[in-house]
Formats: structure tokens, C-alpha cells, sequence
């Protein structure tokens, strides 16, 4: 090279690698909903914050049914930019006998289809997590991928850190939260909660099947963003099992599934031949008839309520979203990541807070669980605590006798032939009531219902 | 030879494989639907140019030839433990096909002093396994190509290659400076390690360069590229005949039909 070239500007060598142990403020464990909300939350209190996640992307080791309720996020994120795929226009809540008898209810309130529409839009989780991830970022979270955190680091009983599968894969910082979802290997090795009960844990399988825009539309009845969500009980949608099935439409693609108790697929009732059935039953087969299954996942749920929410927090660490069990089943009410935003959202103010002052102990970080216990999250997963246990115990009246006689009811109610209106009514509710136990059992069965509507 | 050698390793972000699609009329890859991500011969690549260094000392200079985002590869590389990265970025690149892309590395090569440089033997979007022997033919260095394993004798200034070859496999001699090309799958690339890898994506910056400043901004671009596409054409599936017979002697029948 001759002189009057202009020299290159060569590369920095950098073979030392720095080290960052307590460089950041904190460590989250996941990108899921709960794991982002919190991320970003404390990112926009200033603090420095790593946000490890295990997919090769945030959102790809994720399920849900489908519906993402927005209210909190709304607050993090200008939600107009994100990938949402239908607003919820249409609820119906329906129930499937297993001989093919369907019983619905739909609604669809105008309210709903106005902006913000009840804060309600199915989304994909691939797409939405990573672009949730991406405002996490943006606001200067670190996101690192492709890394799995195998247990938490401690020095007496604080927790200090983490450890991960990477060489060299341990890095500390004060506070460490906890958002691994719900197969939370960690903070059970880590001795945070207790392994669940069975009965606690349910089980959902989902497949998603690709339509064209212009056939969902036609077949669930919807125009431009507007979007359906139905839900199914009874024999129909998940046999023998108690849990229920649902039906969500995307934009192109609809998302069928079935949720039902570990406990049942422990007895031999496997998911997939659930969803199988599910799929086959005439009030559902024509939903999805040509559609090309493009996606198939399983996933655990937490659905102990609050009875079984583990210790939210520790010296050094918080646990939030599905690894804290904050899942909502009340049969009408299925909710999951709100209450996992909510969560996320609580834990990055508490501990900004507590790092304010200088402090991340258990006490210091305690004004997360208060303003969750403050919030409808817990306030939602205590009322509808009765729920679980009250289905398991009527499940033969709720699943297959409810269902089968509602249907013998319509048809006898309906039924054209030559015998009078009031003969078809007193056989239709003679029918409703055999199945309920008589006029006794139906206003026994009504009251531990109450709460369900309340 | 006592401070090491200069290794320089190519590096190329391609779309990934598992998400690349066809578009059925133009009979081109959907390129911009799929994620990009670093090809995977590249791996055994930088693992080689990464035990290299580990035999014989001095550095390994990841470099890539693409638009900004290419950086994600070189923070890769730097993960699992080279030492810097140099971006050959510029629109005047822009259309290059393996003669004016070899040529720029090439360049880069030869400004970096390198004594070795180790390709992976082929892209996975295009496949021609030409850039190697392209980098070698524009610096007139040695090349070995298709290779297994390197074994390195810097008192000689010499790195020998173990070469698949057809019915097994032939040891070659080659004086520095040389191109080597690594087979895909011959060696098993280390995983970063966690504090490298939060340094590569958050303070590793590359050198960038330009067509300009390697003093080749006539000689690259889709003009300077001889390779022309006359046409595409998608192979549509044949819908293949299905039999099920009964009985051997039903077999042989329909075997002397066809035959």
C-alpha cells in the first residue's frame, strides 16, 4: 500500500471477554408475556435488565388458546402497532353432547365492536411475543436467545443470579424474576414451589388450520377485523375428561383446541384422540372442514387458583405469570395472559422500587405480591375458587346428562307433530328435570352454580 | 511464525432453511420471508478457525459481505469466539454473484493479512461452493477445498488438510497464505459461551468497509457479475401410479407389464 492511499480503519480485536456479573439491575427468566411486561416495566424505570429466553425467538415455545385480553399492555405498548389478528366480536359458549347434540349461546354486543373492543384480539404468539420483546428492547432491554436457565444461584438463602446451559453460563445480578411459564423446572429444582398437584394441572392440545380470509369470514359470520371465540363443554368437546374445547379464529387460520385435566389423560384419556374427537363433532367438523393443519402444541395450565399460588417472592427473587399459577378458569372466564401482564407489570414496579432504595430482600420486594393481591388477578382467581372443585363433583351432571337431556328438551319442545304445544313443553321439562335430580336437585344444582354469573 | 496467525473466517447470513419457501410463478426464493440466520457450514467453519487458533495462536477476524443487518453473523462468530468482524457493506455490492463476492473478500483477505482463511464449502441459499476457490484465484493463494480436518505446522509455515475425496480421503500440504474450505459437519461447532455472547450482541461493534475502500467499486455489482439467469422453472410433482397387490405372482405380473 502506498503512502498517500488512506489506511483502513482495522478491526478492534477483542479476545478478553468482559464479565457481567451484576452488570444488570436484573435477570428475567423468559419472554413470554409476564417475563416482557416485567422487562419492560423495569426497563422504563431505568433500570438494566437481561431477558434470557430459551426459543430461537420469543414467542416460539409459546401456547395459548388464542384470545390476548390487552388492558395492562395497552399501558406498556402502543398496541395499534402490534401484530393482533381479530378482535372478539362474537362469544359463544355452547354444549356438546357426545351423540352430536349442540345447545349454544352467542353473543355478540355492539359494544364489542367498537375501539378498543374490550380489550380482546386473538393473536399468534410467535408473532406477538417477539414483536412485545421488540418494544422491550427498544426501551434497552438486553435480550439474549437460544439460552436455557437450568437453576438459580444462591449465597446463603439470597438469590444471586442464575445458571444456564451455555460454557461459562452463570451470571449474577440483585434480582432475579422468575417468568420460566408453567413447567417451571427451575423454580421447582430451586425449591420455590412445590411440584403441582395433578388435579391442578390441565392439559391442552391446539392444532391451527389454515383457511382462506374470505372463508372464515363466511363461516363464522364475520366482517373485516372482527373475530369469534367459541367455547364448548360437555362429552362432546372433551369426553369423559372435565375441561372443555374452544374454537378461535385468526386471520387466516382458525385455532382449535381442548383443555382438560392432567388427571383425566393420566386415566388414559390421551390428548390426541381428544382433539380428534372434538374435531370430528358435527357442531364443529364444518368450522374447520378443508383447512390445512399447519401447527399442532401442547401445553401444561395451571388451574389450581389461588390455593395454589406458590410464595411470590424471596430475597433476591419474584415469581410471576404461569410459574406463579395465575391462570383463571371459571368456566365462562378463561384468562391467562392478562393476569400474567398484570403480574409482570406489579413485579418491575416493586423492584424498581426496592432497588431505589438499595435493597432486594424478601421485605423489600413485598409490595409485589400486595399489589397483586390488590388487583383483579387475585381478586378474580379467589372468586372463582368454588369452580374447580364443584365441576369435578357434578361432572357427570355437567358433561354428559346436561347436555343430552338440553337436546332432548329442544327437540321435545319443538317437536311437529299432532300433539299440543303444552304436551311438548311438559315432556321437554320432564326431560330436564330427570336429568337434574328433579325440582329438588335442579334448585340444589342452580344455587351451587350462583357464583358462576356473579 | 511466533506471535500466531492472522485467521480470517467468511461468514454468510442466508434465510433459514426450515422456513424458505418457493414462490411457485417467479420460480425464485421468498428470501425476505424467512429469518436470516448464519449458514450452517459456516459453523464448522468458525469452529475450525477456532481450534486453528487454539494450535497455533494470533486471531480470528470474522468477516461478512452484506446489508447492515449482516452484522447478526459476525456477532455469532464473535460469540463463539473470534476476535473481531469486518462488514463489507455498500450498495455498489448490491447483485454481485460468486466472481465479484470472492473478489471482495479477497481484498479483505489480503488487507487483513491473513494467513488463513476458512470458508464453510457452501451456502445454503445458493449452493455453488465457488466463493472459496474464487478468494484463492483473485489473491493467487493456496486452496484446499473439501475439508476435514486441518493439522497446522507453523514452523513450516505450511497447514495441512485432510481432503474427503472420492473413495477416501488425500493429505495436502499448502503454503500460506491458503483458502480453505470446511465441510459442512466437520466438526462439532462449540456453543457460546453466556458472557461472550451477551459481549457480541451488546458491545462488539464491527469495522465496517466499502467497495471503495478496498479500491474495487468498478469491479463488483450485479454488471460486473458474468453469471445470468436465462430462466426458472419450478418441477411440478409427478403423481406416481399406486399398486397394492395380493400375492407374489401379482407382483411379477405387474413387473412384466411394465418392463
Amino acid at each position: 500500500m502506498s503512502e498517500s492511499e488512506p489506511t483502513l480503519q482495522k478491526p478492534n480485536h477483542q479476545t478478553e471477554t468482559p464479565n457481567y456479573d451484576d452488570a444488570y439491575d436484573a435477570i428475567v427468566v423468559g419472554a413470554g408475556l409476564s417475563g416482557t411486561a416485567a422487562a419492560l416495566t423495569m426497563a422504563r424505570e431505568g433500570l438494566d435488565v437481561l431477558l434470557l429466553e430459551r426459543g430461537p425467538a420469543p414467542g416460539t415455545k409459546n401456547v395459548f388458546g388464542g384470545v390476548l385480553y390487552t388492558p395492562t399492555i395497552r399501558e406498556l405498548v402502543d398496541i395499534d402497532d402490534a401484530p393482533l389478528e381479530r378482535y372478539i366480536a362474537e362469544k359463544k359458549f355452547s354444549m356438546l353432547s357426545a351423540d352430536g347434540d349442540e345447545t349454544a349461546v352467542s353473543m355478540r354486543p355492539s359494544a364489542w365492536s367498537d375501539d378498543p373492543h374490550n380489550d380482546s384480539y386473538t393473536v399468534l404468539r410467535r408473532r406477538f411475543d417477539e414483536w412485545f420483546a421488540k418494544q422491550a428492547e427498544e426501551a434497552g432491554v438486553t435480550l439474549i436467545t437460544e439460552t436455557t436457565v437450568t437453576d438459580v444461584l444462591r449465597d446463603g438463602d439470597t438469590i444471586v443470579g442464575v445458571r444456564t446451559d451455555r460454557p461459562d453460563g452463570e451470571i449474577r445480578a440483585p434480582v432475579v424474576v422468575l417468568a420460566e411459564g408453567a413447567n417451571s423446572l427451575v423454580s421447582e429444582t430451586a425449591g420455590l414451589k412445590d411440584r403441582p398437584d395433578r388435579e391442578d394441572v390441565a392439559v391442552s392440545v391446539k392444532e391451527v388450520f389454515k383457511l382462506n380470509r374470505e372463508t372464515i369470514d363466511d363461516r363464522f359470520h364475520l366482517d373485516g377485523d372482527a373475530g369469534a371465540a367459541y367455547h364448548y363443554f360437555g362429552e362432546g368437546a372433551v369426553g369423559e375428561a372435565v375441561g372443555g374445547g374452544f374454537v378461535y379464529t385468526n386471520k387466516r387460520t382458525v385455532s382449535v383446541g381442548v383443555a382438560y385435566r392432567i388427571e383425566d389423560a393420566a386415566q388414559g384419556q390421551t390428548p390426541e384422540a381428544t382433539l380428534d374427537a372434538f374435531e370430528s363433532h358435527p357442531a364443529v367438523a364444518p368450522l374447520v372442514r378443508g383447512g390445512r393443519r399447519i401447527e399442532y402444541s401442547a401445553h401444561a395450565i395451571p388451574e389450581g387458583g389461588a390455593d395454589a399460588m406458590p410464595d411470590l417472592v424471596y430475597d433476591g427473587a419474584v415469581v410471576v405469570g404461569d410459574a406463579a399459577g395465575l391462570v383463571l378458569n371459571s368456566g365462562v372466564h378463561l384468562e391467562g395472559t392478562n393476569m400474567a401482564v398484570e403480574s409482570g407489570y406489579h413485579a418491575g414496579k416493586a423492584i424498581a422500587a426496592a432497588i431505589e432504595d438499595g435493597r432486594t430482600d424478601e421485605a423489600a420486594l413485598a409490595a409485589y405480591p400486595r399489589d397483586l393481591e390488590d388487583s383483579f388477578v387475585v381478586e378474580n382467581l379467589r372468586h372463582y375458587d368454588w369452580f374447580h372443585r364443584t365441576i369435578a363433583t357434578d361432572r357427570q351432571f355437567l358433561f354428559e346428562d346436561l347436555p343430552r337431556a338440553l337436546a332432548d328438551a329442544e327437540t321435545e319442545y319443538f317437536k311437529m307433530d299432532r300433539s299440543s304445544k303444552e304436551a311438548h313443553t311438559d315432556a321437554a321439562r320432564e326431560r330436564l328435570l330427570d336429568a337434574t335430580g328433579g325440582w329438588v336437585g335442579a334448585a340444589k344444582r342452580a344455587w351451587r352454580f350462583r357464583r358462576m354469573l356473579s | 511464525m511466533t506471535d500466531g496467525w492472522n485467521i480470517v473466517v467468511c461468514v454468510k447470513q442466508v434465510p433459514d432453511a426450515d422456513d424458505v419457501t418457493i414462490d411457485p410463478d417467479t420460480g425464485t426464493l421468498n428470501r425476505s420471508d424467512a429469518p436470516a440466520v448464519l449458514n450452517s457450514p459456516d459453523r464448522n467453519a468458525v469452529e475450525s478457525a477456532l481450534e486453528l487458533r487454539a494450535a497455533v495462536g494470533g486471531t480470528v477476524t470474522a468477516i461478512t459481505m452484506g446489508p447492515p443487518v449482516a452484522k447478526a453473523v459476525l456477532q455469532t462468530a464473535v460469540g463463539a469466539g473470534a476476535d473481531g468482524g469486518v462488514l463489507l457493506t455498500d450498495r455498489a455490492f448490491g447483485g454481485s454473484d460468486t466472481w465479484p463476492t470472492s473478489l471482495a473478500l479477497a481484498r479483505a483477505a489480503a488487507e487483513l493479512d491473513a494467513d488463513v482463511v476458512i470458508c464453510g464449502e457452501e451456502s445454503t441459499d445458493s449452493s455453488t461452493g465457488q466463493v472459496p476457490p474464487g478468494i484463492a484465484a483473485h489473491n493467487g493463494w493456496s486452496q484446499l477445498t473439501y475439508v476435514e480436518s486441518l493439522e497446522p505446522r507453523p514452523d513450516e509455515g505450511v497447514l495441512v488438510g485432510k481432503r474427503d475425496v472420492e473413495g477416501g480421503y488425500e493429505r495436502v500440504a499448502a503454503q500460506l497464505p491458503v483458502v480453505v474450505a470446511m465441510e459442512f459437519g466437520a466438526n462439532v461447532p462449540r456453543p457460546a459461551g453466556l458472557h461472550r455472547k451477551i459481549f457480541a450482541e451488546t458491545e462488539f461493534e464491527p469495522v465496517e468497509w466499502t467497495a471503495s475502500d478496498l479500491g474495487i467499486e468498478e469491479q463488483v455489482g450485479l454488471a460486473n457479475s458474468p453469471t445470468k439467469v436465462g430462466g426458472m422453472d419450478t418441477a411440478s410433482p409427478v403423481e406416481r401410479e399406486r399398486v397394492v397387490v395380493d400375492s407374489v405372482d401379482d407382483l411379477y405380473e405387474h413387473i412384466e407389464e411394465v418392463v
